[in-house]
């Protein structure tokens, strides 16, 4: 059934997508005059003062389109955005290689042990025949979630993967997670500077990832990215959105989303009714859960620089250095559990549960009609792009607490939290960047076991009012057997020791990294939240002024 | 249907004074109304139509949710059988439910599919609605569709209806305001409150409320300074017949919280919330000495002459 999924079709399909696209954008965009001045006017402001011979002959380029502009008539300016418009759609518009894909489904296990070492992957490739299966990886990489529901409702509509965002193996991992679950290959918008990236560019070429180019910020380019994404959407091709936007700098699970493209899936189910062939569109949110981070370092060092707040795209981070991804995919292998994908309840585009059926439930189990949502007072279906806005907006909300409760607490997560908590408390409560300078504290193992199984029992009461999820490897072991297990993920991986086990205790070698892992739990009120104390700040200032002294 | 077989445009939950002015200035507006009421109707006296059915009142798309907050839930749940997702229900309703502060659209949510709601607020009394009297409200809706459709169905000559897509800021503002005016009727009725004192209370109250607004969820403190906060907060200063003012000055005489309530008529939703909010303030390290006073007041903990005494202390 899989193999019937639109996206093994995609190449055939390519042309009439894209042509769909444009002629979308072009109906939206009523004056051309305006679309063309303001896609000038941010493309020149981009790339002024650009160095690189390519960026400067774009330069030129605009520069030379916003002087003409005046000047043109209409059918000028409208052969102009015509041009623009498709040569967008062309870059945006991916690729998908059945067989590499394929070959990558099965090969993927195969092809991270081939990382491991290097000869063995040319003699994998040599005689295929060798290929591990897919089982190779059954006990370090775990999905998890209502996969039949998933599956059925993949045959009645389109799926719209919205999984957490943390690093850039995401979208590969999750891609397998896919296979894993025989639920059906979903396209994605990934950001253009991973299309450079040398170890990720042959899976986003060949995979069904579009292009995104973060760069670009005029109404013409999204309004392209988002036809283009609502097109594939009423097309039934399965997608997968990060609603977060980019990747979480803290560490934390994510509360406050973009929804970017999410805002599509209204808008494509909206206009199949209009079309008279309703498909409905099922989002399904998802937590991608790793013990180990790759990206922790540079992320969270980002996090606490506040010039990094506005490092939006980050090129040279751990994945794109080779040694950084070995150590990861090493990790990755030997350690069980190490990767948790954990589906939530699938979501119609209003933020009701539906069944296996497709049939949308309000919050009282009631079944309601799914396209009255769309139907104005007058009992018409329309397109209303402030309503739609509204609606996903609100699904946002029910994605990040669909988030809170699937998010899957793992022995790094529960061990830096116990660890963080006490070097608060070494530092009297001294403000954030005063605790990560903290040095060389260390706690005596038992303290700091007890300390962790304190932690563990609190999320498992968690667990039991349905708002966490507790990692099968700590489900029972003991506080000193989880901060073994911590100590094994975090040694090999991360630069420098994170926890440094000596003879009289652990030595907290790394508290920006503990600092990182911990954020895990932040949000469940089990670790330090650096968000919620810089609000409280924030509101007690506000409170100690008299009413009217402000003015 | 309307009996001339047009559709309803607007529907109305509740026969209370409230509802029946809502449903008297939809029709006043030129929209075809029916209400929904339990009570025996006398139809041939009204300008709308009534109905004893949520079946029937489903057929209207835009309905207005007029009982109290207290019942709110229960009706809701009932009425949630009949709708669909292509209803649109606006609520009149001052107060917020259950020890979790939830707001009537925050109930619609749970207890039926409707997810285009919003809510009325502002100064405008049931008699002046009712009578045709030139006053203005405000309609509150994240939904520019729903405010759009409120402002279509009740405005006329007489009836201003000023929009915000602040629906949270305007259902705390209702709900807080309900609070204060209990002080402001205590503060009313106690002879040694100067007019300037009156005000510095006010003021000083005004802005707790503001903090507390905020920290429920609205998304700007200008709601408040506006119709729904400071709006029906003056209005209440000149009613001396409201359920709150007439509470708060039958405390501030000494009499007990019992006798006070009869001499009310009408249910104060305020009287339970006052403490709510105030555990709400006090659990977010908010500022909340204003509320804290109503608590004691309505408790009769505290004896009125400590009380300017402790707001003011230093």
């Amino acid at each position: 059934m899989r193999e019937n999924a639109p996206i093994f079709g995609f190449n055939r399909d390519r042309a009439r997508l894209r042509a769909e696209t444009v002629a979308r954008v072009l109906e939206q965009s009523q004056n051309a005059l305006h679309a063309l001045n303001d896609a000038c006017y941010f493309e020149i402001r981009r790339l002024d003062g650009a160095k690189r011979p390519k960026d400067v002959a774009e330069l030129d380029r605009w520069r030379s389109l916003a002087r003409r502009l005046a000047k043109m008539d209409g059918d000028e300016r409208n052969r102009e955005l015509v041009r623009l418009v498709e040569d967008y759609a062309e870059d945006i518009a991916g690729n998908f290689n059945p067989r590499v894909y394929r070959a990558t489904a099965s090969v993927l296990p195969s092809l991270v042990t081939g990382l491991l070492s290097p000869r063995k992957l040319s003699e994998i490739l040599r005689n295929p025949a060798q290929l591990v299966g897919l089982e190779a990886l059954g006990d370090e990489v775990v999905v998890d979630g209502d996969l039949e529901l998933l599956r059925r409702l993949a045959a009645r509509g389109t799926l719209v993967f919205v999984p957490t965002h943390s690093s850039n193996m995401d979208s590969i991992v999750f891609g397998y997670a896919l296979e894993r679950a025989k639920l059906p290959p979903a396209t994605y918008g990934a950001g253009k500077n991973l299309f450079t990236n040398p170890l990720l560019s042959f899976f986003m070429h060949n995979l069904g990832a579009y292009k995104v180019d973060r760069r670009i910020v005029h109404g013409l380019y999204k309004d392209c990215l988002k036809a283009y994404s609502t097109v594939l959407l009423e097309n039934g091709y399965h997608s997968l959105f990060f609603p977060g936007g980019t990747r979480s700098r803290s560490g934390a699970i994510e509360t406050r989303l973009k929804l970017g493209l999410m805002g599509t899936g209204v808008e494509a189910y909206t206009r199949s009714i209009l079309a008279r062939r309703e498909r409905k569109i099922f989002f399904v949110p998802a937590t991608i859960n790793y013990l180990i981070a790759l990206e922790a370092e540079t992320l969270i060092e980002d996090f606490l620089t506040d010039a990094g707040k506005a490092r939006y795209i980050i090129e040279d981070d751990e994945s794109t250095r080779p040694g950084r991804v070995l150590a990861f995919a090493k990790k990755l292998l030997t350690m069980a559990s190490s990767v948790v994908i954990r589906f939530g309840a699938p979501l119609d585009p209003f933020g009701l549960e539906v069944d296996a059926e497709g049939t949308s439930f309000d919050a009282h189990g009631r079944a309601v009609r799914t396209p009255s949502y769309v139907e104005g007072l007058d009992g018409k279906v329309r397109i209303d792009a402030a309503r739609d806005g509204q609606y996903t907006r609100e699904l946002g909300r029910t994605l990040a607490a669909s988030y809170r409760k699937n998010t899957v607490f793992m022995a790094t997560h529960v061990v830096a939290a116990a660890s963080f908590e006490h070097l608060v408390e070494v530092g009297h409560g001294a403000d954030l960047f005063t605790t990560l300078r903290l040095r060389h504290e260390h706690i005596s193992r038992d303290e700091l076991a007890r300390r962790v199984a304190e932690k563990r029992d609190r999320i498992l009461e968690l667990e039991q009012r349905g708002e966490a999820v507790l990692a099968a490897p700590i489900r029972t072991a003991s506080g000193g057997d989880i901060v073994a297990q911590a100590i094994a993920a975090f040694r090999g991986y991360h630069a420098s020791p994170v926890l440094d086990p000596e003879d009289d205790g652990i030595v907290f070698a790394d508290p920006k990294l503990l600092f990182y892992y911990q954020n895990r739990l932040a949000r469940h009120g089990l670790a330090y939240d650096p968000d919620a104390r810089m609000a409280a700040r924030a509101g007690a200032s506000q409170i100690r002024r008299e009413p009217g002294a402000g003015a | 249907m309307t009996r001339a077989g047009r559709p309803w445009s607007v529907g109305v939950l509740g026969g209370g004074a409230w509802g029946l002015a809502l449903a008297t200035a939809a029709s006043r507006a030129g929209s075809p109304t029916l209400l929904f009421s339990r009570r025996s109707s006398d139809a041939s006296q009204s300008r709308f139509a009534w109905t004893h059915e949520f079946a029937e009142l489903a057929a209207a798309k835009l309905i207005l949710v007029a009982v109290p907050s207290h019942l709110a839930r229960a009706v809701l749940r009932e009425l949630g059988d009949h709708l669909d997702g292509s209803h649109v229900l606006v609520h009149g309703v001052r107060g917020l439910v259950g020890s979790e502060l939830a707001t009537i659209s925050q109930v619609v949510r749970e207890e039926t599919p409707v997810r285009r709601c919003g809510a009325l607020g502002g100064p405008v009394q049931a008699d002046e609605l009712a009578d045709g009297s030139p006053s203005a409200m405000v309609v509150a809706s994240e939904f520019a569709e729903v405010t759009n459709a409120v402002r279509a169905r009740l405005e006329c000559e007489h009836l201003t209806v000023y929009e915000t897509s602040d629906l949270r800021g305007v259902e705390w503002a209702s709900a807080l305001v309900g609070c204060l005016s209990i002080g402001v009727g205590y503060a009313q009725a106690r002879r040694n409150v100067s007019a300037g004192m009156l005000a510095a209370l006010i003021s000083r109250a005004v802005d707790e409320a503001v903090s507390i607004a905020l920290a429920a969820g609205a998304t700007e403190a200008r709601t408040f300074y506006g119709l729904a906060g400071y709006g029906d907060l003056l209005a209440s200063m000149a009613l001396p017949n409201r359920p709150e003012i007439v509470l708060g000055r039958a405390l501030a005489r000494g009499e007990t919280l019992e006798l006070a309530r009869e001499q009310t008529k009408l249910r104060v939703e305020a009287i339970e919330l006052v403490p709510r909010v105030t555990a709400f303030a006090k659990a977010r390290g908010l500022r909340c000495d204003v509320f804290e006073a109503l608590t004691a007041i309505l408790d009769g903990t505290l004896e009125p002459a400590s009380i300017v005494r402790s707001l003011f202390a230093h």
